[in-house]
């Protein structure tokens, strides 16, 4: 039994790469859920897969100067996220379009030239590693910008914390409070930008947004308070990211779709049986007495 | 609180436009410190519109607002519906995010402003709810929450938009009883009304627009064209009904 378990869970981690993969899926776990938490309270829940399409062309052009570097690849992500951000900031304040309008334009503009360049420079290898990440890709350089930007992700929302929960509740009263009320939202996409480019390297351009929405959707099952939130996303998203690349050791499967996945069977699980709002929930409320039911 | 005789607020032949259209003309006034001032006309007769005008939020077309308190002091209570109420936050939580102007975003609370939020719940009686989340609240227990946000941020000057609208009549007395001790404390309030009755009650004068002018009123006024009969149905059936 206890070799079996050796077998399943610790061996796998001999290998350098996996033990590079598991640290950083850990890092990512910890950054990405309580962004995904805010994006669902904002009710802005697509808006992180628009930003994951939209660092694709930057994430291409990096590879076509550089070749296969994280670090510039990441840079060219970055950049290229935070303008469609600003871009389509600045298109739904000109008036009549919404943000989310203009960011569904930007971000399938985005999609397409990305693929566009990849294809032109590289192969069609390539072209599958930036979509869908690999974590033999993930070398110590890689490992240490993967930690890096979590760990500004993790400190930056704990210094805007209170502004951004004002902010979700009653932006009004915060722009009342602060004169350079604005930053807090710019502050706030710029690490979800961040946040997708690091998590490309093992989840892919397309997948890391999974690592951010599903434990943050799924949590919205299991607590109504914000710190439960975040913490029952942080530590389902460890969960799935070391499951995940477990089972894509032994089942030779890609890491990122199985992650995921993983993922996605924890939202299901929780959308079924969670303590609010889930299906059992709902059928137990049925035999709920009409006055337990009144005081609520 | 620092009393003040001067005026907090004026309005200086105001001119106010939502999307190029005038919504208000030539508007004078002046909001005293410890006044409080009923705002009343019809739907569409340009209160909001003037709020946000004193709040800062929309520019005149011509004319200005003179307004001497800090903008971290001036409350705005939009109608409830207007909030996600549904965040995931407590009572205390709520209230407490009113001390904003004392330590800004990055500093934490302390015990003193722990303190504070408590006597204030006290004080709003809804101390027994401190620890529940907002969306799990009635409309009124709502109201007090969003009124002890205004109390912990030392609001000088506190504009309100329909705050008894789908709110318990326990609430209403409360409410105004905290709103006579903070403009007793020097407060500006300035408060969207409807309902003769709560106006009879809380207004030391009243603001009337109508067809794009202001004209001011003393509040007994309004009673010898209006009796309490003819006004309760109206407020009764108003928009706000059935919801929360």
């Amino acid at each position: 039994m206890l070799d079996l378990l050796n077998a399943w869970l610790i061996s796998p981690f001999d290998y350098g790469f996996m033990r590079r993969a598991v640290v950083g899926g850990l890092a990512l776990s910890l950054a990405a859920p309580p962004l995904g938490v805010f994006l669902v309270l904002r009710g802005m829940s697509l808006i992180g897969d628009a930003m994951a399409h939209a660092i694709l062309p930057g994430v291409a052009l990096g590879f076509l100067l550089a070749g296969f570097s994280l670090p510039i690849m990441s840079i060219g992500g970055v950049l290229f996220g935070l303008m469609v951000a600003l871009l389509a900031g600045a298109v739904s304040k000109m008036g009549g379009q919404r943000e989310d309008a203009a960011m569904a334009s930007f971000f399938i503009i985005s999609l397409a030239a990305g693929v566009m360049l990849i294809s032109i420079g590289g192969s069609s290898v390539d072209l599958t590693h930036v979509l869908f990440g690999s974590i033999l890709a993930i070398n110590s350089t890689a490992l240490l910008l993967i930690a890096g930007i979590s760990t500004l992700i993790v400190v930056t929302l704990a210094i805007v914390f209170r502004a951004l929960v004002v902010e979700c509740l009653d932006p009004l009263f915060l722009r009342g409070q602060s004169r350079r009320s604005g930053w807090v939202h710019s502050v706030f996409l710029g690490l979800l930008v961040l946040n997708l480019t690091a998590g490309f390297q093992t989840l892919g351009t397309l997948m890391a947004v999974g690592l951010m929405m599903l434990p943050a959707t799924s949590a919205r099952f299991w607590s109504k308070r914000l710190e439960g939130l975040i913490g029952i996303a942080i530590v389902l998203a460890m969960v799935a990211s070391t499951g995940g690349l477990l089972l894509s050791f032994h089942l030779d499967i890609p890491s990122g779709p199985s992650i995921i996945l993983l993922a996605g069977v924890g939202y299901l699980f929780s959308a079924l049986f969670g303590r609010y709002h889930s299906l059992a929930a709902k059928l137990r409320r049925k035999t709920t007495p009409l006055a337990v039911e009144q005081g609520s | 609180m620092s009393q003040r005789s001067l005026s907090r607020c004026q309005l200086h032949n105001l001119h106010l436009a939502q999307a190029r259209r005038t919504v208000l003309e030539h508007l004078e006034g002046d909001f005293q410190p410890g006044a409080i001032t009923a705002l009343i006309g019809a739907n569409g007769a340009g209160k909001s519109t003037l709020i946000q005008a004193i709040m800062g939020e929309l520019r005149p077309i011509n004319g200005e607002v003179v307004c001497t308190v800090p903008k971290e002091r001036r409350a705005w209570l939009p109608q409830q519906l207007a909030l996600d109420l549904t965040f995931p936050m407590s009572v205390e939580e709520l209230v407490m995010t009113g001390s904003w102007p004392s330590h800004g975003a990055l500093t934490g609370y302390c015990a003193a402003h722990y303190r504070k939020g408590r006597e204030i719940m006290a004080r709003l009686g809804i101390s027994h709810l401190a620890h529940r989340p907002l969306g799990e609240l009635s409309g009124g227990q709502r109201q007090r929450a969003l009124i002890g946000r205004t109390l912990m941020q030392e609001a000088e000057l506190l504009l309100l938009d329909e705050p008894f609208a789908n709110v318990d009549s326990e609430t209403v007395d409360i409410l105004i009883r905290i709103l006579r001790q903070m403009a007793d404390d020097g407060a500006t309030i300035i408060v969207v009304l409807h309902d003769m009755d709560h106006l009879q009650r809380l207004a030391d004068e009243v603001l009337m627009l109508n067809g794009g002018h202001g004209r001011w009123v003393a509040p007994s006024a309004l009673t010898d064209h209006h009796s309490p009969a003819q006004v309760v149905p109206f407020t009764l059936g108003g928009r706000h009904a059935g919801s929360a």
